[in-house]
């Protein structure tokens, strides 16, 4: 689905990726940790093309898509991506957010589109927010939303940017039972997170990033309760005893 | 001879003054207009990623902004005509200065408003596979265009009153025609005063009907 080969990323002199390889299955769920500034939301921005790596090739869905030939705008549908800071559009109505992206890109009605944004809102638990606006919501509902939106385009992966990180607390629950269902579903993730106790449960594989190399990857039983890599070691000290 | 307040001449001269004051608002409206217009290519020039547009933009802003429109409005009227051989008529003369005139400042509210929107909504927008343009017309520039409103009612004030500069170039505007007046009866105090309050009445007008669009459109959140 995702295939990353020897991906380095530069800003200015300061190198943030130092060639990570990656491979990501047909319905794996993906989650990447790491200390901050460790280059891991890079990665995901590296693989919707929101940065430009600097070398190295990446694979979405069987497109090159550092191949400056191929049209990323398709590329970016098909992996979509959901923000730390949700980035609903706040003058459109929750229904007209998750409807913009299968009207203008996929080319359906906006009967269609609005018919299949219900059912996702309903999915999310949002069917009764569709007429509102998003500055209405609170941050687990807007987060839900920014979910619906990606799942309207029935994309082949969703890329996460630490979705709960901006969020109070006592919302964290809300969009993580939201994000266990998709993986239930059998819908392909790459989740950049914090959140120990999902990628515990939920992941199918974890892969640490540390100083823009991946450090450590496997199961989440063995990861967590054995973990070998020292540098992992310290990083889940800080994280658990946190 | 003791000076004597004669408001009457105000009554009788009226009904010039407002032939004068349909003219201002003519020009100002249709300056404004393509002004608008201007402005938005100017300032979307100047956020291009293309430098020779940018550059452009950046010159026409600083070339316009650095020059009084007295001395814009004399070069096009008077200067224009001699290169290119055409008189171009007052009135279409005087809705291009303000037009160019304000397109410069408009450009950079245009800009301003643009920039002044989170960088995260652009990433939204391409991360759902529209395109750059596809985002600036959705999702950027309907949020920006609301920002735009209370420096663009400014810029409408402003351009309103720099209607009276076009006197020079001959344009049958407000002042002018309070100045034909002054001409014949000499009643300067009570005809200028009068002019003076016509276009204190529109700009507070102006401000009026702006605060009143400002709570109809929904405010947005700052972030």
């Amino acid at each position: 689905m995702i295939r990353i080969e020897n991906l380095h990323k530069s800003f200015g002199s300061l190198e943030v990726l130092k060639g990570i390889d990656l491979h990501v299955r047909p319905g794996e769920v993906v989650c990447i940790i790491g200390p901050s500034g460790s280059g891991k939301s890079t990665v995901l921005r590296c693989i919707n093309r929101l940065e430009e790596p600097t070398a190295g090739r990446i694979i979405v869905d069987g497109k090159d898509i550092t191949d400056p030939k191929t049209n990323m705008n398709l590329v970016r549908a098909e992996a979509t991506m959901v923000f730390q800071q949700f980035n609903l559009f706040p003058h459109m109505t929750v229904l007209h957010n998750v409807t913009l992206g299968p009207v203008k890109v996929r080319g359906l009605s906006s009967a269609e589109a609005e018919e299949r944004g219900r059912e996702l809102l309903a999915k999310v638990g949002l069917a009764d927010k569709a007429e509102n606006y998003p500055d209405q919501l609170s941050g687990g509902q807007k987060q839900r939303v920014a979910i619906a939106r990606a799942l309207a385009l029935q994309p082949k992966v969703i890329l996460f940017d630490e979705p709960t990180s901006a969020l109070d607390p006592e919302l964290v629950g809300e969009v993580l039972e939201v994000m266990k269902q998709l993986a239930r579903e059998g819908m392909t993730m790459v989740v950049v997170t914090h959140e120990m106790g999902f990628a515990k449960e939920v992941a199918d594989r974890v892969i640490f990033i540390d100083g823009g190399r991946i450090q450590e990857e496997g199961p989440p039983e063995a990861f967590f309760s054995n973990p070998e890599n020292p540098r992992l070691r310290d990083f889940l000290g800080k994280v658990i005893a946190h | 001879m003791a000076f004597q307040f004669e408001p009457s001449v105000v009554v009788e001269t009226f009904p010039m003054l407002m032939r004068g004051l349909k003219l201002t608002v003519v020009i100002t409206i249709g300056g404004l207009f393509f002004g608008f217009i201007l402005g938005s290519i100017a300032g979307l020039m100047k956020i291009s990623r293309n430098i020779l547009l940018r550059k452009l933009a950046g010159v026409y802003i600083e070339s316009i902004r650095g020059t009084p429109m007295l001395v814009q409005a004399m070069f096009l009227y008077y200067g224009v005509p001699m290169a290119l051989g055409v008189r171009i008529p007052p009135i279409m003369a005087g809705i291009i200065v303000i037009a160019v005139n304000s397109g410069a400042y408009i450009a950079e509210i245009v800009r301003g408003a643009i920039q002044s929107i989170d960088p995260g909504q652009m990433e939204a927008g391409r991360s759902i596979g529209l395109t750059r343009s596809q985002t600036m017309r959705y999702i950027i520039w309907p949020q920006a265009f609301r920002r735009m409103i209370p420096p663009l009612g400014n810029q409408f004030i402003i351009s309103l009153k720099d209607t009276s500069l076009l006197m020079v170039i001959g344009v049958g505007e407000l002042l002018r025609t309070g100045q034909e007046i002054v001409a014949v009866n000499f009643r300067a105090f009570e005809v200028y005063m009068a002019v003076g309050i016509v276009y204190l009445v529109m700009t507070l007008g102006i401000a009026k009907a702006l605060r009143a669009l400002e709570q109809h459109l929904r405010v947005l959140p700052e972030k």
